[in-house]
């Protein structure tokens, strides 16, 4: 009876994959390779299954290893805060009288709304680390050089969307750490000469942070950068493609290279199960708070931003004023430009040692500005001395 | 009149207009003594008084019509003595007539005659006792609702303080000169001069204005009650309340000073009641007792704000928890009132539903966090299948190398 009813099962599915497969030909497949989840070249003369098998058998060089995985592990990061951006969009509500409340009820009142929202946050602070790691890579690998320099490009603009993603999104849970450290970081964006004061203008739309920012952050948030990033990544993954991993620093001996299934698959695999777990052990073990709801008339005595971009700029310009900060930026504006001027197909390291200098001073400076940023609480100039109490003033010391 | 003459028509209507007397106080012959007099009218046009139409004869005396000196100065009073003064004052300000207009009582000079002041200037003709003058102004003189004026509320004490401050002259009359400094930093000048709250006192809101002169001591209970009514009633049932009365006992000056009203702090309440009474346990351990109930009541409102405040950081709704709050807010008000009438069973039961409430909001609080350490929990799963997933992966890879190795070799 059961035989029977099992064997019925199997002809039915066996059925069903034959009428798929000849149903369909092997375009689909464009599919998965347009969105980067295909590397290998799609032969379209084969049935669409043979032509999946082919195309995972792709072979890639010999020195495709761990470290080219980091990409991989930022899109891995993307993905999953789409997912829970999504689910957070179900729940939350952009306006400046219900978007504090909408959070709380994410938090408290929905089943692992928690989760959602902490994987949120804690995929929005590693992707930053994720992309930078891989931009690290491909510097230090001089992957950047012709023909893939425009590919270098459309990466570094990749990080600067990711960067808006994370300035945009700070806004929205509208409490008070939210709106002072973005009144603050546009009272900085303000100062830059000529256009600060248009573009503040035009992301505030109200002479200070208000429903109108709160509006404007939350579609550019969920509209405009989604858009970019798919854009810019259809046209990363294509020239990827297109050129092929970059040569290694010093060519490996000949030999037949390695499948992208199923070992650089099992790679990444690794690489993004463990990244997976690591963003819900932070979100477990250590949430973002709800802070007090903004109040446009009290300057919070300390702001402590989470985000790696305001700590890496308060870093820089805590210790080495606002001329350091221009400077660091000068030094990342130098590598981002810098395929445009280094042409020469030499990658050992040691045969260039300026460039070497230069990425190892960006990225330990990044680094030592990110861990000395978020150690400093940010003073603004007019805060009252005793930060404001939270619930009510405390009671009288006696009746 | 040909056209050509139109331009000397102008000339001589601009020579008009320019020769013509400036303004119009110098045509108005009331304001006459002020050909000579330029410095006082400077003064005098701002103050309220010339907004009503007084002029300077109506206290000096004199005639304003004519600028001949013998005639100018004619019933002329010059410069009046202090006496003088309160009686030219009283003369439109004791008038109720006169006053209604304005809204304004026409008590001053009788008050003024009850006053330590007033006895010092009409009946003992001190020089050093202060007159109308002295704290209105002479010559410009403001309503009391406006900021320059020296009896603006902010601006009282200092205005007392000029007299009251000065050593030497508070000597003869054997006066502290310390109140001000002790105002300043007391709860009431904090309201008064950082918060510019003018529903605190300052000091005529105790000692009177016009009728100045320290309240008695059987007083003292009233004057502190016509604000803090709910602690009065309190006070009025407590033992002290007959001492006041009848034993010379300072009221509620013995515990909070005068001018500094000084709090006392919940663990130093014992330690006052012992400054009476050193020797009887019996009132010993009803002070303790009090205290022991006043800081139990602090100790469990702050409780219960951190409880709030830690579910409120965790993104719990605490609507609810704050009214509940508030309520424990109230009841602790009203252990600050009780107190004072050392009734310490009510304040045991006012301090118990304090605590009530904050052992409701810490339960509240330690159930959130509990849930929230429960998220925790779903590291294990994760965790497992994470490395559940890693190991086998790692072992087909291993299998894939030792297969690739096997196949070069």
């Amino acid at each position: 009876m059961l035989g029977n009813a099992r064997r019925a099962v199997a002809t039915w599915a066996a059925r069903f994959w034959a009428d798929l497969k000849a149903s369909t030909d092997a375009n689909l497949l464009g599919v998965l390779r347009f969105l980067g989840l295909l590397y290998g070249p799609i032969d379209t003369s084969l049935p669409i299954d043979q032509a999946f098998r082919r195309a995972l058998r792709y072979r890639l060089p010999r020195h495709a290893g761990w470290r080219h995985a980091l990409g991989g592990i930022a899109y891995l990061l993307l993905i999953l805060l789409v997912v829970t951006g999504v689910l957070l969009s179900f729940y939350y509500r952009p306006s400046a009288e219900e978007a504090y409340q909408s959070v709380q009820h994410i938090v408290s009142g929905i089943t692992f709304g928690w989760l959602m929202r902490d994987l949120h946050v804690w995929g929005a602070n590693l992707i930053v680390l994720a992309t930078l790691a891989h931009l690290g890579r491909v510097f230090f690998d001089a992957s950047y050089k012709p023909p893939r320099e425009t590919n270098w490009l459309v990466g570094v603009a990749l990080l600067f969307v990711v960067f808006a993603f994370g300035a945009t999104g700070y806004l929205l849970p509208w409490d008070q750490a939210a709106y002072w450290t973005v009144t603050e970081a546009l009272d900085v964006v303000e100062r830059i000469p000529v256009v600060g004061g248009l573009v503040v203008e035009v992301l505030r739309g109200d002479p200070i942070v208000s429903g109108a920012t709160l509006s404007r952050f939350f579609a550019v948030h969920v509209i405009l950068l989604p858009w970019a990033v798919l854009g810019l990544l259809m046209l990363h993954f294509a020239l990827v493609r297109k050129h092929g991993i970059a040569p290694a620093r010093t060519p490996p001996p000949d030999g037949p290279g390695v499948p992208f299934f199923p070992q650089h698959f099992l790679r990444s695999f690794i690489a993004g199960v463990l990244v997976v777990a690591l963003v819900i052990t932070g979100a477990a073990l250590y949430p973002r708070d709800v802070g007090e709801p903004p109040n446009p008339s009290q300057v919070p005595g300390t702001l402590a931003t989470s985000w790696v971009v305001a700590d890496v700029s308060r870093g820089l310009t805590y210790y080495l004023g606002a001329w350091g900060f221009g400077g660091f930026l000068l030094l990342g504006l130098a590598m981002a430009l810098l395929p445009l001027f280094d042409r020469d197909p030499e990658r050992r390291l040691r045969r260039r040692p300026a460039v070497a200098a230069l990425g190892v001073v960006f990225f330990l400076g990044f680094i030592a500005a990110w861990l000395v940023g978020r150690q400093l609480r940010s003073v603004p100039p007019h805060a009252p001395a005793v930060p404001g109490v939270f619930v009510q003033p405390p009671p009288p010391s006696t009746p | 009149m040909s056209l050509a003459a139109l331009p000397l028509v102008g000339l001589v209507v601009t020579l008009g207009t320019l020769v013509r007397p400036e303004g119009p106080i110098q045509a108005d012959t009331t304001y006459g003594c002020l050909t000579c007099h330029a410095a006082q009218r400077e003064a005098f046009v701002v103050g309220v008084h010339a907004e009503h139409g007084l002029r300077c004869t109506d206290c000096h005396g004199g005639d304003p019509g004519t600028t001949v000196l013998p005639a100018a100065h004619r019933g002329l009073t010059g410069h009046l003595d202090k006496v003088a003064a309160a009686r030219v004052c009283g003369s439109c300000h004791a008038d109720p007539n006169r006053m209604r207009q304005y809204g304004l009582p026409s008590g001053q000079l009788a008050e003024f005659r009850a006053s330590r002041h007033g006895e010092l200037l009409l009946d003992r003709h001190d020089p050093n006792a202060p007159t109308c003058t002295d704290c209105h102004g002479t010559h410009v003189i403001y309503p009391p609702d406006d900021a320059r004026s020296r009896v603006y509320p902010a601006n009282i004490p200092g205005t007392c303080a000029r007299c009251h401050s000065d050593r030497q002259l508070m000597a003869k009359y054997r006066l502290p000169t310390d109140q001000f400094e002790q105002f300043r930093v007391s709860a009431h000048g904090v309201a008064l001069f950082q918060q510019q709250n003018f529903a605190a006192p300052t000091c005529v809101g105790c000692h009177g204005a016009h009728s100045a002169l320290p309240p008695t001591v059987s007083e003292i209970h009233s004057v502190c009650g016509r604000c803090h009514q709910l602690i009065d009633q309190a006070f009025a049932q407590s033992p002290h309340a007959g001492g006041a009365g009848t034993h010379g006992l300072p009221g509620c000056l013995a515990c909070h000073s005068n001018h500094g009203t000084e709090r006392v702090a919940a663990d130093g309440i014992a330690a006052l009641c012992e400054k009476c009474h050193s020797s009887d346990t019996r009132i010993r351990t009803l002070g303790l007792g009090i205290q022991q109930t006043v800081a139990r009541a602090t100790d469990d409102l702050r409780s219960a704000d951190r409880a709030v405040t830690r579910m409120a950081l965790a993104g719990e709704r605490v609507g609810d928890f704050r009214f509940r709050y508030q309520t424990a807010m109230t009841y602790y008000l009203e252990i600050a009132q009780v107190q004072h009438s050392l009734d310490l069973q009510r304040l045991e039961e006012l301090s118990r539903r304090v605590r009530s409430i904050s052992v409701d909001l810490d339960a509240a609080a330690e159930a959130a966090a509990e849930r929230r350490w429960e998220h925790k929990l779903i590291l294990l799963p994760v965790w497992f299948l994470a490395l559940s997933a890693v190991v086998l992966a790692w072992l087909a890879l291993r299998g894939l190398k030792e297969t690739d190795q096997s196949r070069d070799g």
